[in-house]
């Protein structure tokens, strides 16, 4: 049995932990979406101001997923903790970025890092020190038999946790979802294609509820 | 056992597996000096396949490659449900900057009516290698019975200036491993492979694919770790997976960029993992470096040196340049590799490594 031990939304105007909404984007705010949820939850890491719109969205939700599992990392080697991340797009938002300096200016170095969608494993990487296996596919949309999938073929072959990610960014639309999978849960959800599709929406009516109310 | 086979290279060099390695084997390069390239108008060495013009070139060089590697099996695996379709590649179709992938996929599935949805790895330099060890593991896991993985990259504004911005750019045709070595040469190109379950679909015989793993450095996102611990972990691990000791490896296809960084980390890793006397080369040379087609183009022309008992030159190379020894292969030499390693590393931190051996 494999479970979904922690999960983390990332939306246009909510940042939810488990399905419990963490933070809510203050329109008025002088910072970004994602530099607000940074300094709300007192996160201290320099690189994460020179990081794109993906590998940011990539670093919070990681940090909020280990912030509400904090026995996770020691449990596991290094190299056990895969990643299996996917998107709709590629580094299109950072690549269109790059194409607007360079045809306006010079092409920017650091805006070239990271124009390759994998760069945000790299940075997760980093700052957790994992060595571990690492795969970014592009798909038409979420698909949860995906992760499924790969979640089986990495888990069956020396990985004992994924870190897996649908982070989708386009201009103003922010669709991040991002989950643990670990082979023991107690009281988790088992990490099937129904119960992950239910959780991966759940970020939705949140989203359609927050907007109702507010 | 899963089989790999009916490999293809289309690339400045040739159009077919059969030009390309006739020009390996006379040590012809296709890197060129391409008039007003850079961002400055600069003239700079790429490997560029000067015919291909006109929109929709990257759609076009993986539908050519399809048409190709159809002729090469058995006639229902294209179409089959139990046939998946693995693309590699980190940019896409660079005239679709918005959505680089979608397009061109849907684009392909239709044209060849195929069951399944292709799936698109993107994993910066290491895809190529990655899709394959992909392809091998929903093959075993038995999700499905064959794989076409195909890996295409084409040469554009947006990567050329990319790596001028990062002065990764050689002045001269990159030389891979040697001590004057200061530089990629970017390329473009296509490669294919089929992987199965079953070697009869094939209709000249395959080889064993042994799958690897990846792993990454953890150490900085666009460069190699000094210690080379990614590419020592993801070679470590594919060896001891397949029960493979080094003084079975007859050959290292390594990655060799040709930047001074890249090429150093790899000598540092081969020596930690007790490998600096394999022969080894970079085929970057004869083809550049053609990011997401890399690992595929030149995991095909490592079968090419295993059906045909030769060890292309590593071209560019003349003097060690490495601090840690490598036995780097300064001319064609007549062997019979019957097991090569395949390496490759890139941006983000990733190290992938695969095994191919004879029957």
């Amino acid at each position: 049995m494999k479970f979904i031990t922690a999960y983390a939304h990332l939306k246009e105007n909510i940042c939810a932990v488990n399905g419990e909404m963490i933070c809510r984007r203050d329109k008025d705010s002088g910072d970004s979406w994602f530099k607000q949820i940074y300094k709300q939850q007192e996160f201290v890491y320099p690189k994460f101001h020179k990081m794109d719109v993906l590998s940011q969205a990539g670093f919070l939700t990681s940090k909020l997923i280990k912030r509400a599992n904090p026995q996770f990392a020691e449990k596991y080697k290094d190299d056990e903790i895969a990643m299996l991340f996917a998107n709709q797009s590629g580094s299109a938002e950072t690549d269109q970025k790059f194409v607007h300096a360079y045809r306006n200016g010079a092409p920017s170095p650091s805006l070239f890092v990271y124009t390759l969608p994998n760069i945000v494993m790299g940075e997760i990487a980093i700052l957790n020190k994992w060595y571990g296996e690492s795969l970014f596919a592009v798909l038409p949309e979420f698909d949860p038999e995906f992760y499924i999938n790969h979640c089986h073929i990495l888990l069956s072959a020396g990985s004992e946790a994924v870190l897996c990610s649908w982070l989708e960014i386009a201009g103003n639309q922010i669709d991040v979802f991002t989950f643990l999978i670990e082979k023991e849960g107690e009281n988790r959800s088992e990490f099937t294609a129904d119960n992950l599709s239910k959780i991966a929406f759940a970020g939705n009516l949140h989203k359609t509820e927050i907007n109702a109310n507010y | 056992m899963t089989y790999i086979g009916a490999e293809l290279m289309i690339s400045p060099l040739g159009k077919t597996t059969e030009e390309n390695r006739t020009a390996m084997t006379a040590n012809r390069s296709g890197i060129s000096l391409i008039a007003d390239a850079g961002f400055d108008h600069q003239n700079l060495f790429l490997s560029k396949m000067t015919d291909l013009d006109g929109p929709g070139k990257f759609t076009r060089l993986i539908i050519q490659a399809v048409e190709a590697i159809r002729n090469e099996m058995d006639d229902a695996v294209l179409l089959s449900e139990r046939t998946i379709f693995v693309i590699s590649s980190t940019k896409g179709d660079p005239e679709q900057i918005n959505d680089p992938f979608n397009a061109p996929v849907s684009a392909v599935q239709q044209k060849f009516n195929l069951a399944n949805r292709p799936l698109v790895i993107s994993s910066a330099c290491i895809s190529g290698i990655v899709a394959i060890n992909t392809a091998h593991h929903l093959i075993h896991a038995k999700l499905y019975d064959h794989a076409v993985v195909i890996g295409c990259d084409v040469l554009s504004d947006f990567v050329v200036y990319g790596f001028q911005s990062l002065f990764a750019i050689g002045d001269t045709p990159c030389k891979p491993f040697d001590a004057a070595r200061n530089g990629i040469s970017i390329g473009e190109g296509c490669g294919a492979v089929v992987i199965s379950a079953s070697e009869n679909i094939f209709k000249n015989a395959p080889l064993q694919l042994l799958a690897g793993t990846t792993a990454n450095d953890a150490n900085h996102i666009s460069g190699p770790s000094r210690t080379g611990e990614g590419l020592f972990r993801s070679v470590k691990k594919t060896m001891e997976k397949n029960g493979i000791a080094a003084d079975e490896l007859d050959f290292i296809s390594a990655h060799g960029t040709a930047t001074v960084f890249n090429d150093e980390m790899e000598s540092i890793a081969f020596d930690r993992l007790g490998m600096s006397t394999i022969p080894l080369n970079s085929l970057k040379g004869y083809f550049g470096h053609t990011l997401g087609a890399a690992g595929i183009i030149e995991t095909a022309a490592s079968m090419q040196m295993i059906r045909n008992g030769i060890l292309f030159k590593s071209l560019g190379f003349q003097e060690q340049g490495t601090s840690k020894a490598l036995n780097i292969v300064s001319g064609n030499t007549v062997a019979n590799p019957e097991t090569i390693l395949k390496t490759a590393s890139g941006f983000g931190g990733g190290n992938a490594s695969l095994i191919l051996r004879s029957l």
